[in-house]
């Protein structure tokens, strides 16, 4: 009986290991063992074959050696025995059939092994998987230099630091200056892991050519060239947050993505949009008596709306292609808009133009009405699913305002909220894994539930919390909360951690809907 | 013919082995789907999809589009208004039923409008802050309509009695109180006669 061993020395390997020598073993010819590192050999073999010195065959991490028990002196790689050599061990009759097996074993183990040697070369690495409950941030230093370097590196930092994954290490605590090179020993030592570096040119455009750092491996992860008018430096700056965010997680980053709210200044109100951080906020000028709640289209153009002008409810649409308002609804009655679909070709609403408060689905491009429910009582904010199979609504017909999923053709209406008497405002993630509404206990406060009513979690404790919605990612949640007097805007992460107000005190704003870019 | 089995059976477990062997080093089960989700790749003029899905380009220009001012179009008023002449009922909270108390009140806007043809009522449904907009829209809405309901029970023709809904949009008073509260919760009536006459 012709004796093989093969000793491996990492997992990994032996992996590889145990499966090639399954293999060779189907051969029928060959009886194997596998000797982890520095581990001496089973005894199950002879004590003659298996002496100390048989063990004893090179490392280096990565290969398989194969060994003759005959000869201990005979470690090669892959499998490269002087034919002569062996021959004098085995016996000629039995050569040819070993050479034979093992050039088959050998292309096995080849092929086998060749992939342990590669450089992983499927996706590239992730650093933060930002999936996992509860992950450690990560530290993070941002340097960029030159005129708006310090304001760019503030927005940059601000962005990174509400994803909650990051965790960003002074200016002061840096051991090297933006004009050197970076070095991995500069870093360690105050705990950084991830560095970027960038030098901002200001001439006729702002550039800037920045770079991300891998402290551990030492090396760039990407280098890139933006490019902007003097006036973009926050859209910039939001553009290398994304990028970074990118590069570290593999997910998109939401920074560039914009809230548009009723803002109520002294009476007067319009819809505003600002960048999601608030900053940049922009009054469209649009007019109302009474405004509510904006609605975004999923490509980011539209945006849909309810006004109440000289005494009448209508609903209206503006496309930010060519700033145009169209009025799409009106009627006798309250008219309410609800959700596009994600197709974008039809709007839903609420209207009470048969007598009591329904939901109604409109096309946009034949004006063609369809009513989705028709019971007595109120059924109001009608918000259409992702996958825009089904629509989540409020509706009082259990005796009080609860949050109800019907399919999207008025079937199967099932009741999501059993807590308390009054949950309202439903708006679904981007995923339609959750739906976050808006629940009365004494004051009004967030939660988020599952479609299938289970999983009930309160976000907010303070104040009255109202018109919640999701950011693209389903990350993060806008909300309107009058906690701190008057009513503003305020985001917070999905978990309910980090709640801030966004919008100034001096603007009494409500009915914030996220951009889905 | 036996190793030819043998042969054929290796490469097949080991091109296997190949593909699933290479370990990312951090395995990412839901970054498939959220690819998959972002394959409906939406299209916006307002700014550089840059960051969209997959790789990070070398170079980038930001741009964005500029969004103009919209002027709203004023619209004529249909009706003269008169306000005033009638006292506002109330209701209770989260409740739309009309009130033993205000019956005095609504009779007397039925005689009026009874004397005065071909003059209308226009009845504001309003709410207290506490509840959510849309929904108090709602009430405000059921709330009016309450009182039309009422109105015509009366004899009024229902073509004389328009309705509206403010929800907690124009709050008389901004306290948090319960006497503030409670004077949000009601129907007000405003005389409508056709502009020109």
């Amino acid at each position: 009986m012709k004796i093989l061993k093969v000793q491996s020395f990492n997992k990994k390997d032996s992996m590889c290991g145990r499966i090639s020598l399954i293999l060779l073993s189907l051969t029928r010819k060959y009886h194997y063992a596998v000797i982890p590192a520095g581990r001496k050999p089973e005894s199950s073999f002879s004590e003659k074959a298996m002496d100390s010195r048989s063990t004893d065959c090179g490392n280096d991490g990565h290969r398989l050696f194969l060994c003759s028990f005959v000869r201990q002196d005979s470690c090669r790689f892959p499998l490269v025995g002087n034919p002569s050599s062996i021959q004098k061990d085995f016996g000629r009759a039995g050569m040819t059939d070993l050479i034979r097996s093992l050039k088959l074993a050998g292309l096995l183990i080849f092929l086998l092994t060749a992939h342990c040697l590669l450089p992983a070369f499927a996706d590239a690495k992730v650093y933060i998987d930002i999936s996992s409950p509860g992950s450690k941030k990560m530290p993070i230093a941002i340097e960029l230099s030159g005129p708006s370097g310090k304001e760019m590196s503030d927005v940059v930092k601000n962005d990174l630091e509400f994803t909650g994954l990051f965790a960003y290490v002074d200016r002061a605590a840096y051991l090297e200056n933006p004009a050197q090179p970076f070095n991995p020993r500069n870093w360690t030592p105050i705990g950084v892991e991830a560095v970027v570096k960038g030098t901002v040119t200001e001439g006729k455009d702002l550039s800037i050519t920045a770079s991300l750092y891998d402290v551990f491996e030492g090396k760039e992860i990407f280098r890139k060239e933006y490019r902007a008018e003097r006036g973009l430096m926050r859209p910039l700056s939001h553009s290398i947050a994304n990028d970074i965010y990118y590069a570290l997680t593999g997910e998109a980053g939401i920074f560039r993505s914009r809230i548009a709210f009723v803002g109520d200044d002294r009476g007067e109100k319009s819809i505003y949009i600002g960048d999601w951080d608030g900053n940049r906020m922009m009054k469209t000028g649009l007019k109302g008596n009474i405004i509510l709640t904006p609605h975004w289209s999923k490509n980011g153009v539209k945006l849909v709306y309810s006004a109440e002008r000289n005494r009448q409810w209508g609903i209206y649409l503006l496309e930010f292609t060519n700033m145009r308002e169209r009025k799409v609804f009106s009627s006798r009655g309250t008219n309410i808009a609800g959700d596009f679909t994600p197709e974008g070709d039809e709007i839903t609403f609420s209207s009470s133009k048969d007598g009591t408060p329904d939901i109604y689905s409109m096309n946009l491009a034949n004006n063609k009405i369809k009513k989705l429910t028709s019971s007595y009582g109120i059924e109001v904010s009608p918000a259409v699913s992702p996958d825009s199979r089904y629509v989540a609504f409020v509706s009082d017909r259990g005796g009080s305002p609860q949050i109800y999923v019907m399919r999207k053709d008025g079937s199967d209406v099932r009741r999501i909220t059993f807590e308390g008497s009054y949950n309202t405002s439903p708006s679904w993630s981007p995923k339609g894994d959750k739906i976050v509404f808006s629940g009365r206990r004494g004051t009004n406060q967030i939660f988020i539930v599952n479609p299938d009513g289970t999983g009930l979690t309160q976000l907010t404790s303070q104040g009255n919390n109202e018109d919640a919605s999701f950011s693209p990612d389903g990350r993060y949640v806008t909300f309107s909360s009058d906690r701190d007097g008057v009513k503003g805007i305020y985001l917070m992460r999905a978990s309910g951690e980090s709640q801030r107000r966004i919008t100034p005190r001096n603007l009494k704003a409500y009915g914030p809907g996220w951009s889905p870019n | 013919m036996r190793r030819f089995f043998v042969m054929a059976i290796a490469v097949l477990i080991s091109a296997v082995f190949m593909i699933g062997c290479a370990e990312k080093k951090v395995v990412k089960p839901g970054q498939q789907e959220m690819q998959q989700q972002q394959q409906q790749p939406p299209e916006t003029t307002a700014k550089e999809p840059a960051e969209k899905k997959g790789l990070i380009k070398p170079q980038e220009r930001i741009t964005e589009q500029q969004l103009a001012k919209i002027e709203t179009k004023d619209e004529l008023a249909k009706y003269k208004e008169e306000s005033g002449l009638f006292k506002d009922i109330y209701f209770d909270f989260d409740k739309y039923d009309v009130r033993q108390e205000d019956k005095d009140v609504l009779q007397g806007v039925a005689s009026w409008l009874l004397k005065n043809p071909p003059a209308k009522i226009l009845v504001e449904g309003h709410c207290d802050e506490r509840g959510t907009n849309e929904y108090n829209l709602a009430l405000g809405d059921r709330r009016a309509k309450a009182a039309r309901d009422y109105l015509v029970a009366l004899g009024i023709g229902s073509v004389r009695v328009e309705t509206i809904s403010y929800g907690e949009e124009k709050p008389v008073c901004t306290e948090k109180t319960e006497e503030c509260w409670a004077k949000n919760r009601r129907a007000h009536f405003v005389v409508l006669r056709e502009a020109g006459k």
